[in-house]
């Protein structure tokens, strides 16, 4: 049961101890990586005779840029970078268990910020697109009575994004580990094909489906 | 045990993911789609120079073909004029040349006629010359007047039934 456990990994001896969870610092180690990566295969790249490295480059990014320009448009090429972040990061949270952490997305206060931060961009996007008198009027369409729906999901929708990424992400690690306490050797390598990468892209894919789709809608 | 655990780290997270955005923008997702779109533009204005390269190249080909056509045409009428001309040339000189041996053969024909007749004049005049002095030879010791009127009668009704012109 301590492997369900959201520890703490260590506290700021500030205002009386700020505690920084586990799931902080497997972020931090994220971002280490994903920054001084970007950093390293970012730097020469050329427009013309392009090498292998940057070819691969060109189409993961590429590749992502189309994906969301398809489900965004033109209006709302802006949010693609931080869609390709966040999708970037979940994908990478998701399959960090490969290599002995445990995922940042099985913490609900992780998948609780990226649904948090969804939903202001979604609500950010359509008050930027339609202004704020449009931005209000767009809860009583298509018709008045709607109201209450498109308040409640104004929360439905972050609560839903959120609550998937946890549910899924722990209930493949809770499995993964019911795994490992039976079949030690073998199976759980298997096994992990699945849960691990293949659920893990799902979600990191789900995830920022959803959100494009949002954000497609509220810019509408 | 701590399943749910809502309170600070949500903020460091979000503080956590707003780092990783600006720096993956800056550092990768950036650098890399302008370069995408640096050489989406150039090939676009490659292609549209080709573009406008070949609609020169055929723009210069038809005003050649045009102007080829055009030294066609002009070769052509040249040389055709200079048929006519040479044709109307040579007619004329032509009939200048007929008109000239016309009047050479007519002044031929009037010298020849002229010459003739002053033959026909001279042995005439010869003739009746020698025809007098025949007679009076023959006649000389008989009847003179008479027998020259009727020898020179005689003569002329002999000779004039072929030469005399005036005679029907």
């Amino acid at each position: 049961m301590a492997q369900l456990n959201c520890d703490t990994a260590f506290t700021i001896p500030l205002f009386g101890g700020i505690p920084v969870a586990e799931s902080v610092v497997v972020t931090w180690i994220i971002m280490a990586v994903l920054l001084i990566a970007a950093a390293i295969l970012g730097r020469n790249l050329k427009v013309e005779n392009v090498g292998k490295k940057q070819l691969v480059l060109e189409t993961i990014v590429g590749g992502l840029y189309n994906f969301f320009y398809d489900l965004l448009g033109e209006e709302g090429k802006q949010y693609i970078p931080y869609l390709m972040t966040v999708g970037v990061y979940i994908g990478f949270a998701n399959m960090i268990g490969l290599f002995g952490f445990k995922s940042p997305t099985k913490d609900v206060g992780v998948t609780g910020a990226l649904a948090l931060m969804s939903i202001i961009l979604i609500e950010a996007a359509g008050v930027r697109k339609k202004g704020t008198k449009g931005f209000l009027k767009s809860f009583a369409e298509p018709i008045p009575i709607m109201l209450p729906m498109n308040i409640l999901e104004v929360f439905i929708r972050p609560l839903s994004l959120c609550m998937r990424l946890f549910g899924n992400i722990l209930g493949a690690f809770v499995i993964m580990e019911l795994i490992k306490i039976v079949v030690p050797i073998f199976v759980p390598a298997v096994l992990s094909l699945y849960f691990d990468l293949f659920d893990g892209f799902i979600q990191a894919y789900v995830f920022v489906f959803l959100t494009s789709l949002f954000i497609k809608e509220s810019i509408e | 045990m701590q399943l749910l655990r809502i309170d600070w780290n949500v903020l460091f997270t979000i503080i956590n993911l707003l780092i990783l955005y600006f720096g993956l923008r800056k550092f990768l997702i950036k650098p890399v789609t302008n370069v995408m779109e640096q050489r989406r533009q150039m090939i676009e204005g490659q292609m549209a120079d080709a573009k406008k390269t070949t609609e020169q190249a055929n723009e210069l080909k038809s005003q050649y073909e045009d102007a080829l056509k055009q030294a066609h045409d002009e070769s052509a009428h040249i040389v055709e004029k200079a048929r006519k001309t040479a044709q109307a040339e040579y007619e004329s000189r032509v009939n200048a040349a007929d008109q000239e041996a016309e009047k050479i053969i007519a002044n031929a024909h009037k010298t020849i006629d002229l010459e003739r007749e002053k033959t026909v004049q001279d042995l005439q005049t010869q003739i009746a010359g020698l025809a007098m002095m025949a007679a009076g030879k023959v006649l000389g010791k008989a009847d003179a007047a008479e027998q020259n009127k009727l020898m020179y009668e005689q003569f002329l009704a002999k000779t004039g039934g072929c030469n005399d012109t005036d005679s029907k």
